[in-house]
């Protein structure tokens, strides 16, 4: 028997960047809120206390501020006929666990997003025509743009004490910033972060084929920082403890490092943690929540009754809450039909790696998560893909993050794959290669979405999340297009030998290897409820006092990080939630 | 959430005020409230973890343990039949109710000066802004004969001075007096940072009393309560009087950072005082002149600075250094601004006794939240990391880098400190998360 | 509001201070002090397994030497005690397949592309791997897999990692990547897991350890100077 607690204003479910953010928004709007996070306590101090954090066996192979599979996973096929497996280890894509979620061991790359990628589908038909878009791609518009998002992006780079180089501030070119990027209303926080050898080799030989490069943006602070919550960031001292780390240095943006201090602050903050929320409760018309029932640590079935629920989860938990709760029409890929599920995407990851002789020192195991150089010529629709016949397209970069050599040893094509000559290899190559990335786009397809596996279940009971995904031709062609361009550039920096990394055509998505971990949509935000989950401000269509915030709002794929965007979005529902619903609780946007 | 301390002071008030509002003048009570917090009251008379006032906070002393009192307005275990003269005679003369000296754990040879009408906004707050508990006071633990409290009352007579409402001296800058009246009274900073005589008395009450008021403390519980004086190496000559306001609000300098006991003094005294009192005590300390006549300017000298760039770390202690603390108090001694405290020039590192530096190295230390600055930064141990010697080591090469000069330590200073702090033993790799309080 | 733990300082500070008071004034009195407890018990030695037995032992202290040798570039895995390390590792959860998902149903027929869909934790897959490899050695040469000359040490291991091995029991890729993988882990994690002995693995390759701090080091071209250093302080 489930005991019921005494109702607050929000419940926010998932205390990562997009929990923190709404939570901080909601007190300072006056609200009682409760955060719930299914994960443990998670700090800087203990969980990434230094010298202790500094092991890549505990943290990386072993996944310690990770999901824990063991108690929930996804599973995933390749085709609506076949039967899904279970993701039993992690390797793909690392999802966090605990306060912070994935944003305490995330890498802290911080874009925006190239504006016509908020109008996908329109800008593809009206550049390309209608046709351009192959059938079955269900890419769609976000119903947001740019220039509404702009303040939420620059909020959200403050809070989170971005370092980089600006191109245009205010309609004027202010530095040597990314020149494809778009307007600025002020520079970023910091300036951006030194160039480490690698990215150096990697700068020089890209404008020599005539490429524009810049420094990533990057929630890695380059200096001292003190946000607009009053928060402090250390600087950054490139010791490649990032991904997959709580940040030693306090320099990595964190919700624990940036907004929790804050919070804590506040009378009318809760935040429970080891609180897995079951479902989000619907009244009996299934028009309003009236709260969450979670599991408590003990294994108690809590009720916490709320006004508002944010449902701020990792993207696929998001949707998994969704489909578990009946908010929204599951998406059914046969017919086309249904919402909560559709447009399942993932991004496309090429990489080349260069071996160098021994008097190039590019030190991998100096690095930042989120620092590099990078170029854009080839990025989003920057280039002309008219003759390509491809969507999408990819930056490409040198983001050394700091290479450890169990997981971040690579040997050059036709070195032993053990032995003494793995050894020489080893000792030859681990302090002369530097890697860079095509990270692609991934376009949304009829075929690809999410629903619930009919088979398997998590520790409490509940039917797994199934992913039903594949590559499809375009991507085949838009990877292997840009990663022969970024093949020029490898090839300017003159190493020993190069191995590229690329998909053939035809490979099936492998859950064996790390591609990104930027699950997108899901749960898509868009201007029409016959074809989104969420309205413009990330609101339920189907039940008003819900807005789902996250990647899952994504209606596809970008080339770029997802967290600057989620962060932006969920200022953004946070004002619409502050200066509309509130004053008036119902749908902010009549379907 | 916890209730904030401040928080806490209001919801009381509003708690009380259908019983006690027939007398209670709120300004008053502010007022009572504020200067509660300029004498830290709550930290001594609160048990960890107890409610706020009701005492009970043990003392473990070498001849038994002592207990904070319980200064709510409960009439049966605190101070609710405490008339004005009653609470007055405890706080400024040392003499309890029933008659008998008090400890002087209670500083009321600081209390002494502070004015009858600052007495009187303490008592209103205290009889009516502060929640009644009814936490029953507990003996002390201490056997006849060191029970005598006659001693104490010899005590009194011989060190506690006259009680008399603080007068500004005649022209005295207000802001001065101003600072005078709350760092020699309520704010009884002597109490830690002036040295003690032979009978534990503070050898001086304020600044008139000669160059070892603030002059700061000889080790205690390991710690050095430094000098408050204006001495550039060792005193705050170095700092400005904005430096110093802004340490006292948030605990942190671009320099900086507070630690040890002074923590508990930021958090739940100091942040809340206005930024006239902030400024008036910045300026009343840095009015103190240097006690050192021979004292000179620090200045910095990047010959360690520039061996450990070109990867030489020959000096004694520099590997050590390189290998425990470059990282964030970096190879040039400057450290972050706001986040990691520089050591070169740093007046805590150039001081004589190196005592706080040591137990900061073996224990490290977590850099509090303040309203105004809620970020905590945690140093962490290395008792477990470095043995005696190594931390005589690495203290002697930050004593002596980067144009600190002070005298070196010896690996059995190191080895006293260790076995006096609670710190994780030598060649154990601890769990930090065994090292922090639970959170709920 | 902050914890109390960190407050302790200023309290024990005025209380000691003052409560020496009455001891002075009264009668001279002495202060005991704690000795604080004593260093961690030394590293046993030789390492005694707990999961191994003595068979499997041999097993993987014959496999590792010949997949990470003692040669010219210095010590192997044996010497920087990746057995001691795999051993420990599978007293833990992970070598308990507890980090795994781990419900049914299973599917040995899956495709690469789904990753492991075995019912075999790391236990089991040494378990039955070495059991099932040495009976192959016995059958083929007489003799156990670490009784072999390295030469045929070596063309087993090739064996085991391109399929061609029937073991019956289990895949024989299985059985060496899951070897191979421990034994790098081994050779390249924090020696507070028991292997990479005297940093050897992080020296052979120049990764500097648990040192987290590059500043000086960014943008230079340069050989990085200073020896690795291991959580616990150890220099290599």
């Amino acid at each position: 028997m489930a005991t019921t607690l005494k109702p607050v204003n929000a419940v926010v479910v998932g205390f990562g960047w997009a929990g923190a953010i709404l939570a901080k928004e909601l007190t300072e709007a006056g609200l009682q809120v409760v955060a719930l996070e299914r994960g443990p306590h998670q700090d800087t101090y203990p969980d990434g206390a230094y010298p202790n954090t500094l092991d890549e066996l505990t943290y990386n192979s072993r996944g310690k501020l990770f999901q824990d599979l063991s108690k929930s996973t996804v599973t995933i096929r390749h085709g609506i006929d076949g039967t899904a497996l279970p993701y039993r280890q992690l390797s793909a894509f690392l999802p966090g666990n605990g306060v912070g979620g994935a944003g305490l061991h995330w890498s802290g790359v911080h874009f925006r997003i190239m504006p016509e990628e908020l109008r996908l589908r329109s800008h593809y038909e009206e550049r390309y025509g209608k046709g351009f878009i192959p059938e079955g791609m269900t890419i769609q518009d976000y119903g947001v743009s740019y220039e509404e998002l702009e303040p939420h992006f620059d909020f959200a780079e403050k809070v989170f004490g971005t370092s980089g180089s600006a191109y245009k501030v205010k309609g004027q070119v202010v530095g040597d910033g990314n020149p494809f990027a778009p307007d600025r209303s002020d520079n970023f926080p910091l300036p951006a972060l030194k160039d480490v050898h690698s990215a150096h080799l990697f700068r020089k030989a890209a404008e020599e084929v005539g490429m524009h490069p810049y420094a990533m943006p990057a929630a890695n602070a380059s200096g001292p920082w003190t946000n607009p919550y009053g928060v402090q960031m250390g600087p950054c001292n490139f010791c490649g403890f990032c991904s997959g780390y709580a940040c030693y240095m306090y320099s990595k943006a964190s919700p624990n490092l940036n907004i929790l201090p804050a919070l804590k602050q506040s009378e009318l903050f809760e935040l429970r943690v080891n609180s897995n929320v079951l479902r989000v409760n619907l009244d009996s018309d299934g028009k309003r929540a009236t709260g969450v029932t979670y599991v408590d640590a003990q294994g108690r079935e809590i009720v916490q009754p709320a006004d508002l629920v944010i449902v701020s989860a990792f993207q696929f938990h998001n949707v998994h809450l969704m489909l578990l709760s009946g908010i929204g029409k599951p998406y059914d890929p046969r017919t086309g039909e249904g919402v909560v599920g559709k447009n399942f995407a993932y991004q496309n990851m090429a990489t080349i790696k260069a071996f160098f002789d021994r008097d190039v020192h590019t030190n991998p195991f100096i690095g930042t998560g989120g620092g590099g150089v990078a170029v854009d010529d080839f990025n989003s629709d920057n280039f002309d893909h008219g003759p390509l016949g491809f969507v999408g397209g990819s930056p490409f970069w040198v983001n050394q993050a700091g290479s450890k050599p169990i997981r971040g040893l690579t040997l050059p094509p036709g070195a032993p794959s053990w032995g003494s000559g793995w050894k020489q290899a080893a000792k030859d190559a681990y302090t002369h290669t530097l890697s860079m990335d095509a990270h692609g786009s991934n376009m949304s397809y009829r075929d690809n979405y999410l629903d619930l596996d009919p088979t398997y279940k998590d520790a409490y009971g509940q039917p797994l999340l199934r992913m039903t995904f594949d590559w499809k031709e375009n991507e085949y062609k838009m990877t292997r297009y840009v990663t022969e361009q970024m093949r020029k550039i490898a090839e300017a920096m003159n190493p020993k030998t190069i191995a590229v990394h690329v998909k053939n055509f035809g490979d099936h998505f492998n859950t064996r290897a790390y591609q990104t971990t930027h699950l997108l949509g899901g749960a898509i935000m868009g201007s029409d409820p016959k074809t989104s989950a969420v309205n413009r401000y990330l609101q339920s269509w189907d039940v008003h006092n819900v807005f789902v915030i996250g990647a899952s709002a994504f209606p596809q794929g970008t080339g770029y990080n997802p967290t600057g965007l989620v962060a932006a979005l969920a200022y953004w529902s946070a004002k619409a939630i502050r200066e509309q619903y509130l004053k008036n609780p119902g749908p902010l946007v009549q379907a | 959430m916890k209730l904030t301390p401040y928080l806490f002071g209001l919801s009381a008030l509003f708690a009380l005020g259908a019983a006690a509002a027939e007398t209670a003048d709120p300004e008053l009570l502010k007022k009572g409230e504020y200067l509660a917090r300029a004498g830290d009251c709550v930290a001594c008379h609160t048990a960890k973890g107890g409610q706020p006032f009701a005492g009970g906070l043990p003392m473990e002393t070498p001849i038994g343990t002592l207990f904070s009192t319980n200064i709510t307005p409960d009439r049966k275990t605190g101070i609710g039949d405490y008339s004005f003269e009653d609470f007055d005679l405890a706080v400024r003369h040392g003499i309890a109710k029933q008659g008998y000296t008090l400890y002087p754990a209670m500083p009321y040879p600081s209390y002494a000066r502070v004015t009858e009408p600052d007495m009187r906004a303490l008592y209103a707050y205290f009889m009516q802004g502060v929640a009644p508990i009814e936490q029953a006071n507990k003996d002390s633990a201490i056997p006849w004969p060191l029970s005598m409290r006659l001693p104490l009352t010899f005590w009194r007579w011989v060190f506690a001075p006259e009680v008399k409402d603080f007068a500004p001296a005649k022209d005295q800058d207000p802001v001065l007096a101003r600072g005078a009246y709350l760092v020699d009274g309520l704010g009884h900073c002597g109490a830690c940072h002036t040295p003690r005589g032979i009978g534990m008395q503070e050898k001086a009450l304020s600044a008139g009393e000669g160059a070892d008021f603030l002059a700061g403390s000889a080790p205690l519980e390991g710690w050095i309560a430094k000098s408050l004086r204006g001495d550039q190496r060792t005193g705050i000559g170095s700092w400005s009087e904005a430096e110093l306001v802004q340490f006292l609000r948030t605990g942190r300098t671009n320099r900086t950072a507070v630690f040890g006991g002074m923590s508990e003094v930021v958090v739940h005294s100091m942040q809340y005082m206005s930024d006239a009192d902030l400024t008036a005590i910045a300026r009343y300390l840095k009015s103190l002149p240097a006690a050192n006549p021979g004292d000179q300017a620090y200045a910095y000298d990047e010959k360690v600075s520039k061996a450990l760039y070109h990867g030489d770390d020959s000096k004694t202690g520099a590997a050590l250094y390189v290998d425990n603390c470059a990282a964030c108090h970096r190879t040039d001694g400057q450290g972050y601004a706001r986040v990691f405290p520089a050591l070169a020039g740093n007046p805590v590192v150039n001081g004589d006794d190196a005592t706080s530096l040591i137990h900061i190295v073996l224990k490290g230390d977590t850099m509090p939240a303040t309203h105004q600055a809620p970020s905590t930064f945690t140093m962490p141990p290395f008792s477990w990391r470095l043995n005696d010697q190594q931390v005589a080591d690495v203290v002697n090469f930050i004593r002596t880098s980067w144009g600190n000069q002070a005298p070196a330590v010896s690996a059995e200073q190191v080895a006293h400190l260790r076995a006096e702090l609670d710190v994780p033993p030598l060649g154990q790799i601890p769990d930090p998360h065994a090292l922090v309080a639970p959170q709920h | 509001m902050p914890d109390d733990k960190a407050f302790n300082g200023r309290r024990d500070f005025l209380r000691k201070t003052l409560a020496v008071i009455p001891a002075i004034t009264v009668a001279g009195y002495g202060v005991a002090t704690t000795v604080a407890s004593q260093a961690a018990p030394t590293l046993q030695n030789p390492y005694r397994p707990r999961f191994f037995t003595a068979a499997e032992w041999a097993f993987v202290n014959a496999a590792v030497a010949r997949l990470i040798p003692s040669d010219a570039n210095g010590p192997g895995a044996v010497e920087a005690g990746v057995p001691e390390f795999i051993d420990r590792q599978l007293e833990t959860a992970y070598g308990h397949g507890n980090l795994w998902y781990m419900q049914a149903p299973f599917s040995a027929d899956a495709a690469p592309e789904f990753g492991h869909q075995l019912k075999l934790v790391p236990r089991d897959i040494y378990r039955i791997g070495i059991a099932a490899l040495d009976r192959w050695c016995q059958s083929q040469h007489g003799k156990v897999f670490a009784e072999l000359e390295p030469a045929g040490q070596d063309d087993l291991l090739r064996q085991l990692e391109g399929g061609h091995l029937d073991l019956q029991d289990l895949p024989s890729t299985l059985l060496f990547s899951q070897l191979w993988q421990n034994t790098r882990e081994g050779f390249f994690a924090d020696p507070i897991h028991g292997g990479n002995r005297g940093l050897v693995g992080w020296k052979l390759v120049g990764f500097p350890g648990a040192r987290a701090d590059f500043m000086d080091w960014v943008d230079r071209n340069e050989k990085y100077p200073f020896p690795p250093v291991s959580i616990s302080g150890e220099r290599g």
